[in-house]
Formats: C-alpha cells, sequence, structure tokens
C-alpha cells in the first residue's frame, strides 16, 4: 500500500487532436525497437558508411577549395580517380557526388534490410499475439493512424540511416565547398537521395507490415523477409548467371577461327603456327569485343534483375540520382574505346526500363495494402 | 444516477431501432433503449447481443438500421469524439505487448490523446488506486489474471472518461480480487461520478455495483429499470416464520384459501385477493401460534432477470 493513498483523481488535462494519433503508435515502436541490443549496434554500424560519405563530401569541398589539406588527400584521389577529374574537381562536383550518394544509398539499402528484419516482424505479428487490437480500435484511432503509426516506426529507422545521413552529409559538403554554386550543382541529388529514402520505407515498410499482419509469429515473418530480400537476389544473379553463360558460349561458338591443335598444326612450320595462333587470338578478341557491346544492349531489355526486390529498389535509385549518365560522362575521359566499354560494363547497373521496377515495387505496394486490409479488421470482424 | 437541473435524470445513451445482424443472425433486433447516466448493468444471456450493443454503442461496428447518441453524440458520425469520453476494457485478455505495467497504462493515455508526460504521471495514479503500484514496473506478460483485468481497468480510466463500459471484468478472478473490482467500480460510479456499462453474466456483481439494469435476450430489450423498482414488493405475498409447528399453520392457512409454499423454515404465503395480512395474525392466534418473521415478498434480481428471460 502507498503511504499515502490519494484514491482516484479526476483528469482536466488536454487531449490532442486526432491528426497527430498515429504518433503515439509510432513512439511506442521505437521504443519497443530501441531495447533490442542487435539494432542499436546495426544502427550504429549503419552511420559509418554515413561517416564515409560525409568525409568524401567534405574532401571534395576541400579539393574544389585548393586547400592545404586537400594535398595530403591527392594522392588517393589520383590513385582513385581519373586525373582529368582531380585537375577540375568543381567541373565534376555533381558527377562526384551523385556517384558518392549512390555507393551510399547502395550500401544503406542493405542496411536497411536488416533494420527492417530487426523491427519490423513484430510490429503487427504481436499485436495479433497479444490481441492488442480491440486495445486500439476501441480507442479514438482509426485502423489508417494504427498502419500509419506503424509504418512511421519503419520511416523514424530507414530515416535514421539513409534520409537523415543524406541531409546532414549535404550540409556539410555544402559548408566545406563553400561556394554558393554548389546550391545549383547539386540540391537535386539531395532531392533525390531523400526521395529514394521515402520510396525505400514505403516500399519496404508496407510489405513487412504486411508479411507481419498474415501471422501472429514474428520468426516466420522474419522468415519470409529474408526469402523476399536474400533468396529473391540470389534467384535472380543465378538466372542472369545462366543466361550470361549461354550467351557467352554462343559468341564464343562464333569464332570463324577454330582453336589451333592437334597433329596437323604440330606438323605445320612455326610461321605457319604463329600465323594460325594470332589469327585465332584476333577472333578471341573480336568476340569478346561483340560480346561486350552485345551484353551492354541486351542488359537493356533483359527482365531478370526484375526477380529482386533489392534491385528493383537500387535500379529506381540509380534512375533518381542518374548515376548511370555519370559513368558514361566520366567514361569519355579515356580516349581507348575498349577500356570505356570495360568501366560501362563494369560499373553501371542494369540498363532495362526503370518504369520496370517502378511497376514491380507498385504492384508490391498495392499487394501489401490489400493484405493489410483483409488481415487487420475492424472489432466487427474480430472474436 | 445523475440528474439535469430540471430533476430530470441525463441520458447516458439512447438508442432507436437499431438492427445489426451477422449472416443470417440478428444480433440486435429493432432494439430502442434509453439509459440515465449512473451504474448500468447489462444483463442477458450467451448471444443475447450485450458484447454487439458495446461495440455499437463504441461506433465499432455499422449497424443495419437505427440511429441513437451515447453521451449526446450521435454514434454514427462521432464514434472517434465518443470513444475520446468513453473508457472501455474488453472482455478478452488483450495486452499491449512487451510493455512494463506503467508503459502500458500510458500508452493507453497517448492513444486517447493525452501528451505523453501527462500519461505517464496519471499511469502511475491510476495504478495506485487499482492497485498495481507495487507491480507497475514488472511486464504485463507476468500478471496474473486479476492483475491483468485490474490492468485492463486502469488503462480504461486513465483519461477519465465520462462513461466507463466493462466487459466481464471479474471473469477468471479469485473471489478476494473480484470484491477489490468491484468496490473500485462501485467506488467510481458512486464517489466519483462515473458513469458505468457494466457487463456481466454474474448477477451478484452488477447487484453489487449497479442501481439499474437492462435485460437482453435474442437483441432484444427484455427489461430495464431501476434495480430497486424491478425487485418489487408484492403486496399479496409474505415470507411467515412462526415458532413451531409451522406445517400445521400452513395447512390452517391452505384452509383459509391462501397459496402456500414451504422453502427451509420460511413459508411463502400468498393470501387471496382483497384480504390483508391481518388474516396471518388471526390465523396465527386461532392456531395458538407465534409469528416470528413476517416481510412482504421481493424478487431477487435473478428472478427478475428469470422472469424477463421468460417473457421472451
Amino acid at each position: 500500500m502507498p503511504i499515502f493513498d490519494q484514491g482516484y483523481q479526476h483528469w482536466s488535462g488536454h487531449l490532442s487532436g486526432r491528426a497527430w494519433r498515429w504518433l503515439a503508435v509510432t513512439r511506442q515502436g521505437i521504443r519497443g525497437g530501441l531495447k533490442n541490443r542487435f539494432l542499436r549496434y546495426v544502427l550504429f554500424a549503419a552511420w559509418v558508411p554515413a561517416l564515409a560519405l560525409v568525409l568524401m563530401l567534405c574532401m571534395w569541398g576541400l579539393l574544389e577549395r585548393r586547400s592545404s589539406l586537400a594535398s595530403t588527400f591527392m594522392q588517393y584521389y589520383m590513385a582513385l580517380l581519373q586525373p582529368g577529374v582531380v585537375a577540375d574537381p568543381q567541373h565534376y562536383r555533381a558527377d562526384i557526388w551523385r556517384l558518392s550518394y549512390g555507393y551510399f544509398l547502395e550500401i544503406e539499402l542493405r542496411f536497411s534490410m536488416v533494420l527492417i528484419l530487426l523491427v519490423g516482424p513484430n510490429l503487427i505479428s504481436q499485436d495479433l499475439r497479444f490481441n492488442a487490437l480491440p486495445l486500439y480500435f476501441s480507442r479514438p484511432l482509426r485502423r489508417i493512424d494504427y498502419f500509419l503509426g506503424k509504418l512511421g516506426v519503419i520511416l523514424a529507422f530507414l530515416g535514421m540511416v539513409v534520409i537523415v545521413p543524406s541531409i546532414v552529409a549535404y550540409v556539410l559538403g555544402l559548408l566545406f565547398s563553400l561556394d554558393i554554386t554548389i546550391i545549383r550543382d547539386t540540391f537535386g541529388i539531395l532531392l533525390a537521395s531523400v526521395a529514394y529514402g521515402l520510396i525505400l520505407t514505403f516500399s519496404a515498410g508496407m510489405l513487412i507490415l504486411a508479411l507481419s499482419a498474415l501471422s501472429r509469429s514474428s520468426r516466420y515473418v522474419a522468415l519470409c523477409w529474408v526469402g523476399i530480400w536474400l533468396v529473391s537476389g540470389i534467384v535472380a544473379t543465378v538466372l542472369q548467371a545462366v543466361d550470361s553463360q549461354q550467351r557467352r558460349y554462343v559468341y564464343y561458338n562464333k569464332m570463324t577461327v577454330a582453336r589451333p591443335n592437334g597433329r596437323d598444326f604440330d606438323n605445320l612450320s612455326r610461321a605457319e603456327r604463329d600465323k594460325q595462333w594470332r589469327a585465332y587470338r584476333q577472333a578471341r578478341e573480336r568476340a569478346a569485343e561483340e560480346y561486350r557491346v552485345a551484353e551492354l544492349g541486351f542488359s537493356a531489355h533483359d527482365w531478370r534483375p526484375l526477380v529482386s526486390y533489392t534491385e528493383n529498389l537500387s535500379r529506381l535509385g540509380q534512375q533518381l540520382l542518374g548515376t548511370d549518365q555519370t559513368w558514361k560522362r566520366l567514361s569519355l575521359l579515356d580516349p581507348d574505346q575498349d577500356a570505356r566499354d570495360q568501366l560501362l560494363a563494369t560499373y553501371m547497373g542494369p540498363q532495362y526500363p526503370w518504369y520496370w521496377s517502378a511497376g514491380v515495387l507498385t504492384g508490391l505496394f498495392g499487394l501489401s495494402a490489400c493484405v493489410l486490409n483483409l488481415s487487420v479488421k475492424s472489432l466487427d470482424r474480430l472474436k | 444516477m445523475a440528474y439535469e437541473s430540471s430533476g430530470e435524470p441525463r441520458t447516458l445513451f439512447q438508442l432507436d431501432g437499431v438492427t445489426k445482424t451477422y449472416g443470417a443472425v440478428t444480433a440486435l433486433d429493432d432494439l430502442s433503449v434509453t439509459v440515465p447516466s449512473g451504474a448500468i448493468g447489462l444483463l442477458g444471456p450467451n448471444g443475447s447481443g450485450k458484447t454487439t450493443m458495446i461495440r455499437t454503442l463504441l461506433g465499432l461496428i455499422p449497424v443495419d438500421a437505427g440511429s441513437g447518441q451515447v453521451l449526446g453524440m450521435d454514434f454514427l458520425h462521432r464514434q472517434l469524439n465518443i470513444r475520446r469520453e468513453v473508457g472501455f476494457a474488453p472482455e478478452n485478455e488483450c495486452l499491449f505487448p512487451a510493455v512494463e505495467g506503467v508503459q502500458f497504462v500510458a500508452y493507453a493515455g497517448e492513444l486517447v490523446g493525452m501528451r505523453s508526460k501527462d500519461a505517464m504521471q496519471r499511469a502511475h495514479e491510476v495504478l495506485d488506486y487499482v492497485g498495481l503500484g507495487e507491480a507497475r514496473y514488472r511486464k504485463v506478460e507476468s500478471y496474473s489474471t486479476g492483475m491483468k483485468q485490474r490492468l485492463k481497468l486502469a488503462s480504461a480510466i486513465v483519461h477519465d472518461p465520462k462513461l466507463l463500459i466493462l466487459d466481464e471484468p471479474t471473469n477468471g478472478m479469485d473471489p478476494d480480487g473480484r470484491e477489490e473490482v468491484l468496490q473500485l467500480c462501485r467506488d467510481l460510479a458512486r464517489n466519483k461520478g462515473m458513469s458505468l456499462l457494466f457487463s456481466s453474466h454474474l448477477l451478484p456483481d452488477v447487484e453489487a455495483v449497479c442501481d439499474y439494469i437492462i435485460v437482453l435476450g435474442n437483441g432484444k430489450l427484455l427489461a430495464q429499470g431501476n434495480i430497486q423498482q424491478l425487485k418489487q414488493v408484492h403486496n399479496q405475498c409474505f415470507e411467515v416464520r412462526v415458532k413451531a409447528g409451522s406445517e400445521t399453520f400452513a395447512q390452517g392457512l391452505s384452509a383459509l384459501g391462501c397459496v402456500i409454499e414451504a422453502r427451509d423454515d420460511v413459508l411463502l404465503v400468498q393470501i387471496p385477493k382483497g384480504e390483508s395480512p391481518r388474516m396471518l395474525w388471526r390465523a396465527a392466534a386461532e392456531q395458538n401460534q407465534q409469528i416470528r418473521y413476517l416481510r412482504s415478498q421481493r424478487s431477487t434480481l435473478e428472478e427478475v432477470f428469470l422472469k424477463a428471460l421468460e417473457q421472451k
């Protein structure tokens, strides 16, 4: 018993409006999520790439200003980038920022998947397991508030590793550059990265909420998420590899000159043997070149990456940031056509139309919304 | 019961011709009822429509026909406003998972719109009130059934609602815990001015807390009214106990036209129309008997309930 029992007291405080009621659900979800030790570790680790982005943008700012500090890092730049880029950093500013953000978002996409794996499965399945829905819906809370609140939890955590670092890095990059024209050149990149963060949040958030609404067991939900994230990626990679091997086989079979060997080849004179070897090597090089060019062309209508959930997100990010155009611009610095093709083939992502990925993600979003609508019912249909 | 300045009791809720069906099952059948403020008991057998009525009042389900008001607000259009003014403790075991007791109650307050700080402060107060002060930092999953019921009560009153709806609040509780919850409900209804809608199968619980009842059966209103009035005094029926020889006394009364029913050592006597209780005294004097106990018979709540069910 308390020392002084004051009994029941009336309360006459102020109740907030309905518009922000979902925020209570979000706050509770964040509090619950942060109790998970592993989640805190992953959050911490996810800020390392953000730190690298900040460093990169700040160093580029110093390089633009020809700061004495920049000379320390110059040797690293020279090793990483072509001399033409380092010689005129202001001219290539937008390109470097774009690529930096591109790499950052690509890494954070992986961290986001891990964060969702740790936060998402419990969001609705736990409420179903503990029959908490009557407690929510008997209060002035609509289903949309409940969903928004749960989605807000995903937004908060992904915002912490994608959106907030993007903005902070931008501001710091701006401060280190001290050039007002940088806003004109790079503001679009900031908008693109924030837009990408929102697309990632809404797409992955709705998907994990739908999965979470399908089962009372968070473990099954987590397994499903791993399946969508990793297994779809593996399947897409295998499909691409098999197809690529087949095409490679076809191209190499096209070589008009057969590999010189056998008893007849041994009986030839040395000069004749060298001639056949040269013809063979040239044919191989021609085939390889044709193959590279054909691969670039083929990737423009290869549907296989669509199987991978993360690949679809990457494709949209790539489109929003315009990293492909950047690689094309940078490749022009190399006078050798072969080297240019090589660079593009290595660094450019899938080239199929971006709206294919947008379509896949929109479809998944719609499906998730339907699942949520059917699975999380009002009290009318609850037991 | 709360009264307006005019002296008329304030209306707590009112339903006009409300019908709700689930497929072929009619849960509420053209139900019309007006209920005054105060502690209201909601009685009815399983499937009588009690839970559907509660959900209708909270605006949680769409009705097929009819209209109504709760605390003066239309339940068809102002559901969220109603839920803001009402506290509800559902029947089933339901918990916000993985939280401590105090967080549970504070979260319930936040969902109604209380600021975090206010909700936490208030959560401590109401947990003390319901007797869970010592267990406030324990995870709610570890609470016993009785503690969970009290926790639900605390989370329902955290925002100081005008109407508290309790659906089977003493389910699964031991006698001591049950008495404590009933005591809390009585206190809220009688001393704190909170209206109560108390749905239960346990008639003694309803009688202990409420002063007005509604009896539902097959989605229809079977009876309603003040408990004391429903437990009417039967002017022609009396409970009589005599010192000795009650059988002889009963035979004598039967000969005078009374209908007798023996219940333990008490005789339930229905005297003929037009006669007064004086005939009992006369009969006792004639038989040389001493009447030790005599009072007009009153219906019990159970009788009221069963009688209402028989009428359906």
